[in-house]
């Protein structure tokens, strides 16, 4: 079945973009649906991986969408508005080969000739995406993007809805599956930004639709990162910005933060991994009695030891309802955090036999 | 001379403190019910002494007195909650900023964990209470919507065990009297009396395991009704609720050892802790419960990780 172009369809408006994906028989996803509009750009690619043990019987091949916009990035206003559909039984990998989602931020009115006056700081538009999934039963979806990196001064929203079919009661095979990352930096370390943002709200949220129609939250994860500094304010006193910053306070001592969702049965594993790596985390306060001398004049031995990524990220695992595993970590800097998340996931193995090296793309 | 006469000083200044706060505390149940009965009354008189006067010489003045004497019981720390048990991880903070840096007194942290505590507790559960409040009926929509938003079993664990204790006080203690209020005196009261009553059938009728997406008992929505319930306004509500909140912290930091009762109580009592309790109300005065969310990330990893703390004293 031919892909339909995606320049015969105007429906999409500036920013919007919609994919479907089919599953054609026997096995042969095929996306129905691709359209897309600037600033956004969807490619698509099926590699050619199929996964050979898997959690689920017969699956499919996953299909990888690639979410991208003009520049890499947002600038104040963008909007970005995508729908996927993913039917029963399929698979996709979404990642975004242009390293991290920058969200700019313009000077202001730099383009306005001959206006004076203007005040020195004003509040950026705001930029959004919104990303909205459908998973259908046995479809799997992995979503390992690279973190967002808001840039001073900008402001910038975000809304993913993940919707899941089918049931939700848990060891149910026919469950719907879910890996979604999701991080925020603290702007260009390089230059000195330190959470020099003035907005950043994330939320995820899955939904599930209970038998007679009626939607059923089943986790929301919503981070806000706002200056909590107005327009009026700025005005008055444009020390303010130099002077404090909450968010700063508010992430300390963390130059990432981030989540991590997993859920349904070809994470299982994955979760239970994740579970066991933080229980079996040595107990804060403890002494070490078996080497002579005390964990707290042994800071130097600390440093001696090789380098051991569950000491630098500050992370927390829980099994929360509906058999979600809810990741929270924080760490020192982008990088660290990176080699951490990706030597979990490598050394687990789920998300290589089930989607192939290339979903670990971001990582 | 001096040394032997500071502490009966220091409990001459305790006692003032407590009743100054008592006062003000009273000051504020009359001043934050007043704006609704008594503003049309002194339209004709701008005197400033007449917000009292006319309330207590009126006979419409029960309602007020009734709703400030609910104020106290709710805000009393031997209402029967639990709240002591758990420190919302302020135990786990300590470990995890363990040993300070010199230039930091343990006191000075404690502070910086009080003011993200609140903010956070602020932004996490104000939304929920004030929805509980207004919308009693949404009560089992916003307690799963409160479960789904709660990001660690640690957190989920202190919620739902205030939550069911706040149902069986009501339930055993203060139903009896506040429930007869008439549907037509009260209808919200009515409502709010009702949408618990409901709840608490759904809570019993359902099992308790933990997967299970039933009905569940946070604290902050059934705070909201059960407030509504005994006849509080909403800014009471909010109020006391992030009162109790401060004062379970600072409770905590007593026993932590991280400050002696009477500096607990100067905390309490300070005009700074009461601008950020009122500013962090307001800000969240409009917020619907789509829009709370986590505003510290970090505590989130605290209270986390407790669980993870080589002894602990706290259940939070």
């Amino acid at each position: 079945m031919p892909i339909k172009s995606p320049f015969e369809s105007c429906i999409a408006k500036p920013g919007e973009g919609q994919v479907v994906l089919s599953l054609l028989p026997p096995s042969n996803p095929t996306l129905t649906t691709l359209t897309y509009k600037y600033p956004l750009k969807l490619l698509t690619r099926t590699p050619g991986f199929v996964p050979k043990s898997s959690a689920l019987t017969c699956p499919s091949q996953p299909v990888h969408l690639y979410l991208l916009t003009y520049g890499g990035g947002l600038l104040p206003g963008d909007k970005i508005n995508v729908s996927i559909t993913l039917d029963p039984r399929t698979r996709m990998v979404v990642t975004t080969p242009q390293g991290s989602t920058k969200i700019f931020k313009t000077e202001p009115n730099a383009s306005v000739k001959g206006q004076r006056g203007t005040p020195k700081h004003i509040l950026s538009d705001k930029s959004s995406q919104t990303l909205s999934v459908h998973v259908g039963q046995e479809a799997a979806l992995c979503y390992l993007p690279d973190p967002a990196v808001p840039y001073k001064d900008s402001r910038y929203e975000q809304v993913q809805t993940f919707t899941v079919d089918g049931p939700t009661a848990s060891k149910d095979p026919r469950r719907s599956s879910l890996c979604i990352l999701d991080w925020v930096t603290q702007g260009r370390a390089s230059r000195g930004e330190n959470w020099d943002f003035h907005l950043w709200r994330g939320k995820n949220e899955v939904w599930t639709t209970d038998e007679l129609g009626k939607k059923k939250l089943l986790l929301r994860d919503s981070l806000i990162l706002d200056r909590e500094l107005d327009q009026d304010q700025l005005d008055r006193n444009p020390e303010l910005l130099t002077h404090t910053n909450l968010i700063r306070e508010r992430t300390y001592p963390h130059g990432v933060v981030g989540t991590l969702i997993l859920y349904g049965p070809v994470f299982e594993n994955l979760a239970n991994f994740v579970m066991d790596r933080f229980t079996s985390l040595p107990r804060i306060g403890a002494r070490n009695w078996s080497s002579p001398s005390t964990v707290a004049s042994g800071s130097s031995a600390a440093t001696e030891s090789p380098p051991n990524f569950d000491e630098q990220v500050t992370f927390t695992a829980a099994r929360v309802r509906a058999g979600f595993v809810l990741v929270k970590f924080g760490a020192p800097d982008f990088a660290t955090a990176k080699d951490w998340l990706g030597a979990i996931l490598r050394e687990e193995g789920t998300v290589y036999k089930e989607f192939g090296e290339e979903a670990l793309f971001c990582l | 001379m001096a040394v032997k006469t500071t502490p009966q000083d220091l409990e001459q200044e305790i006692l003032d403190l407590e009743s100054r706060l008592l006062h003000a505390r009273k000051r504020l149940a009359l001043a934050s019910s007043s704006p609704s009965t008594s503003l049309p009354l002194r339209t004709d008189d701008d005197d400033d002494f007449g917000v009292t006067l006319p309330k207590e010489t009126n006979p419409t003045a029960t309602p007020s007195i009734l709703s400030s004497h609910a104020f106290l019981l709710l805000s009393d720390s031997a209402l029967p909650l639990g709240s002591f048990a758990y420190s919302s991880g302020l135990e786990s903070y300590l470990a995890h900023n363990k040993p300070l840096p010199r230039t930091i007194t343990p006191v000075a942290s404690f502070h910086r964990f009080l003011k993200l505590s609140i903010a956070s507790m602020a932004s996490t559960s104000i939304p929920y209470v004030l929805a509980a409040y207004r919308y009693p009926e949404d009560l089992e929509t916003l307690d799963n919507d409160m479960d789904a938003s709660t990001p660690c079993i640690v957190a989920q664990r202190a919620s739902l065990a205030q939550g069911r204790a706040l149902i069986g006080v009501w339930e055993r203690s203060f139903r009896a009297t506040y429930a007869s209020v008439g549907t037509t005196a009260a209808p919200a009261a009515a409502a709010a009396v009702r949408a618990i009553a409901e709840f608490s059938d759904a809570l019993k009728s359902c099992g308790d395991t933990a997967e299970e997406l039933g009905p569940k008992g946070h604290l902050a929505p059934l705070w909201g009704v059960v407030c509504l319930a005994m006849g509080m306004d909403a800014r009471q509500t909010a109020y006391v609720f992030m009162l109790n909140h401060a004062k379970a912290v600072l409770s905590a930091a007593v026993r932590a050892s991280v400050m002696g009762p009477y500096q607990a109580q100067s905390v309490l009592a300070s005009q700074r802790l009461q601008d950020m309790i009122t500013e962090r109300i307001e800000r969240e005065w409009d917020t619907p419960v789509e829009d709370a969310g986590q505003i510290v990330p970090p505590l989130d990893l605290w209270v986390g990780r407790h669980e993870l703390l080589y002894s602990r004293i706290f259940n939070s």
